[in-house]
């Protein structure tokens, strides 16, 4: 219990250390890891997305869609970091390309799945309606597979904060792992400070993110399934 | 008396001149010879204990996800505490969670605090997809049940149970496979498992043959321990269309 | 078939379960059976006592021994390991436990009772006791005295010494006139690179700044065992490395001159628990100091070089130069 008071005390500091000038806050830091994961993110979702819905519209690629969430689960996040750093060498550049690598997938298979899975006669009776098929993608497909598609980013996004930090242990410095991984210098209540800055980065991410995806869920929806919220994960379809 | 005072000690030829190693010196992208030396001492027990601990924190995972499951599904109201507490433990990032329990009085460097944090990754997944299953038994069949006799102990186990089977092992693919990809990170706090080989080359001047091999081997044992769960899922459902 | 289901479902079950336990029980006992005559596991293994009962090791309390996150390290435990393993005593070797402040934490928590330390930073990290010693002696003397307060104490010390040092390109030490630690001075600022402890550590930033007045550093945490790499890309003009580095004897790196010896002396002696040394008898120390006597420059650069250039495994080294020399 000594430790969580000190890590207290120690994010209040705001990561400083007594008799140790010149180290970075902990606000500062923290701010770096939310920049670097907007950015893996943002950039995963401007490729992933607009592919995946294209896929599940057009009832093409399953095989690659959902085989793509299966290989993409079985990446240890550490391992594509360090091999990233083996080609690219320690930097940005080696850090967003193994966050993209590991956002797009899910981002893809969700929203190819959340299209593909619009009920048939619903889309059948657009048709009939004269809506075009690009009216049909934007009016009715994603307006209803918005639960699923932001499933997929949600679960991006925390696998992206989660990589962040880790790139610590390959060298990138910067980020609330450099903290996390130097427990030498910080002790264990800095560390454990950091680890409690990083959870509350993510669980606000999380809030922001369900939030967004309340907004932007038609309200038909939101009355019909009113357990969804934040925290309300639907992971992946419950048999893949 | 120190017999090697004079001459010193003998120091070995530890296997050859830079020639027989030239291929690690290079640092090129794979040596199998490497492999073939090394596959005993490092990377067979590092893919053993991963496949332990991966065992461990599902197995557990499984049993506490499915108690609170059956609870949840006689008690509406416990669902969303569980799901807001397995939740958040789900969002909190790995490497977060493995120091944050390193400094629990008592878990420290230890198998233990890597258990605790990957069984607390299984437990949203498995939690989510046994209870989404046995809710989505139609309510005829439960009626049917019913109508046939059978206590409502006899219908869990004869018929809502087998009938959220694939849910079930779906659940238990997705957890499975997320913890071997996560225990990659668990070494940090307990030196085994195939995030030791990783961590190891990364400091040995990012060797890349050693990376690639443990990379590899922990993407195949997810691969195959997914294949395996959907053997096991179509024996235990001779019943249903496969998926 | 409702029955036969059943059936099938307790069957699977049981095989997975079965399966579980024989891999989890396997798992503690397969260490003595994967021991061969080349090569001994190295982490978590405990040691199986080689047949004869005359051995001095056999019915002693088992011994927990740890050692740092870097591959000299790695050797140094494995070679401590072995010796006493090869005597008949039961040794768990816990490698990769952290930096020199981690370790020492868990030494004196319990969670190990030895590891093998570097006496200069045993001084400055640990004791924290900034006063430069003049010779190697000397800082054995005090490092011995301040462990022994505490109720651990040092064993012989290796003739091999691996301090600190800070070391750029070979042609970029030529380009700025670089030989001695001071010359870093002439630069307006330079990228300096070392592990992230070496931010708050005397024997680092702090004692750069302080002993030597180099205010133009900027720090670049690096993982350990990247700093060749850095200084090869560019990432940064000047890092630490340690003296042993085997990437040293290429020619391609320019060591600068420590002229007011802030990395200090800095043989290794393992520094053990008291309890565990009056415990474990007489043969314990004396295997131990056999071991740390062979460990002169030239072997240890050369098993650092057969470890971190041709990628081969701490223990199997290890192993190799204690059977040349008797005591595997």
């Amino acid at each position: 219990m000594n430790n969580f008071t000190e890590a207290l005390k120690f994010i209040g500091r705001d990561g400083s250390i007594p008799g140790y000038p010149g180290l970075p806050t902990l606000l500062h830091l923290t701010l770096e890891t939310l920049k670097i994961s907007a950015i893996g993110i943002g950039i995963s979702l401007l490729v992933a997305i607009p592919i995946g819905l294209w896929l599940g519209h057009i009832h093409r690629g399953s095989f690659v869609a959902i085989n793509l969430g299966n290989i993409w689960r079985a990446l240890p996040s550490l391992a594509v970091l360090a091999i990233g750093v083996a080609f690219l060498g320690v930097g940005l550049r080696n850090v967003e390309l193994a966050l993209i690598v590991l956002a797009i997938p899910p981002m893809i298979t969700n929203a190819y799945v959340a299209v593909d899975g619009v009920d048939r006669e619903i889309v059948d009776a657009a048709r009939g309606m004269g809506l075009t098929g690009w009216q049909i993608l934007r009016q009715v497909e994603v307006p209803m597979g918005i639960p699923l598609i932001f499933a997929g980013i949600r679960t991006a996004s925390l696998f992206v904060i989660s990589t962040t930090t880790i790139a610590s242990l390959t060298g990138y410095s910067g980020t609330l792992g450099d903290i996390i991984n130097n427990e030498a210098s910080y002790h264990l209540y800095g560390v454990i400070g950091a680890a409690i800055c990083i959870a509350a980065l993510a669980l606000i991410i999380e809030f922001v993110l369900a939030g967004v995806q309340r907004l932007l869920t038609p309200r038909g929806l939101i009355l019909a399934n009113e357990d969804e919220g934040a925290f309300e994960f639907e992971l992946e379809p419950a048999v893949a | 008396m120190n017999i090697f005072a004079a001459t010193g000690p003998v120091i070995p030829n530890f296997g050859g001149g830079a020639s027989s190693f030239s291929c690690e010196r290079a640092n090129r992208l794979f040596c199998s010879s490497w492999v073939s030396q090394n596959w005993s001492s490092v990377l067979w027990p590092a893919l053993r204990q991963h496949v332990i601990l991966t065992l461990i924190a599902v197995s557990i995972g499984f049993v506490i996800s499915t108690t609170l499951a059956l609870i949840a599904y006689w008690r509406r109201w416990f669902e969303r505490p569980v799901l807001i507490v397995t939740s958040i433990l789900y969002t909190i990032p790995s490497l977060a969670l493995f120091e944050l329990l390193q400094g629990v009085p008592g878990f420290g460097l230890s198998a233990t605090t890597a258990e605790v944090a990957l069984v607390s990754y299984t437990l949203l997944i498995m939690f989510r997809n046994t209870l989404t299953g046995l809710r989505e038994v139609p309510d005829e069949v439960r009626e049917a049940a019913d109508g046939m006799g059978l206590g409502p102990g006899q219908r869990l186990l004869r018929v809502e149970l087998p009938l959220a089977l694939p849910a079930v092992i779906a659940g238990v693919r997705i957890a499975t496979v997320t913890v071997i990809s996560l225990a990659t990170v668990a070494s940090l706090v307990d030196d085994q498992g195939l995030g030791v080989p990783i961590l190891s080359a990364i400091s040995d001047n990012v060797f890349k043959t050693e990376l690639i091999s443990a990379g590899a081997l922990a993407v195949l044992l997810a691969l195959v321990a997914d294949g395996l769960l959907v053997g096991l899922q179509r024996r235990l459902t001779p019943w249903a269309r496969s998926a | 078939m409702q029955r036969s289901h059943i059936r099938r479902v307790l069957g699977t079950l049981i095989a997975v379960t079965a399966a579980v336990a024989l891999a989890a029980c396997g798992s503690s006992s397969s260490s003595s059976s994967t021991s061969s005559s080349a090569a001994s596991p190295s982490s978590s293994s405990q040691s199986s006592s080689s047949g004869a009962a005359a051995q001095p090791g056999t019915g002693k309390p088992p011994i927990v021994m740890g050692d740092k996150n870097f591959d000299e390290e790695y050797v140094l435990g494995d070679l401590y390991q072995q010796a006493l393993a090869a005597k008949g005593y039961k040794v768990t070797l816990k490698a990769n436990i952290g930096s020199s402040e981690i370790i020492y934490k868990a030494l004196q928590s319990g969670q190990i009772q030895m590891y093998p330390e570097y006496t200069g930073t045993l001084l400055t990290a640990i004791a924290g006791d900034n006063n430069p010693p003049k010779s190697a002696a000397q800082t054995y003397q005090l490092a011995n005295a301040f462990v022994k307060k505490h109720g651990f104490v040092l064993l012989n010390q290796t003739p091999f010494f691996d301090a600190d040092g800070l070391a750029s390109t070979k042609a970029y030490a030529k380009a700025h006139g670089l030989t001695t630690i001071p010359d870093l001075k002439k630069l307006s600022t330079i990228k300096y690179g070392a592990p992230a402890e070496n931010r708050t550590r005397y024997d680092g930033l702090v004692g750069l700044k302080k002993v030597y007045g180099l205010n133009n550093l900027s720090f670049v945490p690096l993982a350990e065992g990247l700093n060749y790499k850095a200084l090869d890309s560019g990432q940064v003009q000047v890092a630490t490395i340690f003296t042993t580095d085997p990437q040293l004897q290429s020619g391609k790196y320019t060591v600068l001159t420590d002229t007011k010896k802030l990395f200090g002396f800095q043989n290794v002696a393992p520094v053990v628990k008291q309890s565990l040394v009056t415990a474990e008898g007489p043969a314990f120390t004396t295997t131990l100091n056999k071991v740390s006597a062979l460990l002169t420059l030239p072997a240890i650069i050369k098993m650092n070089a057969a470890v971190q250039l041709d990628q081969q495994s701490p223990s199997k080294v290890a192993h190799a130069f204690l059977a040349a020399n008797g005591l595997a």
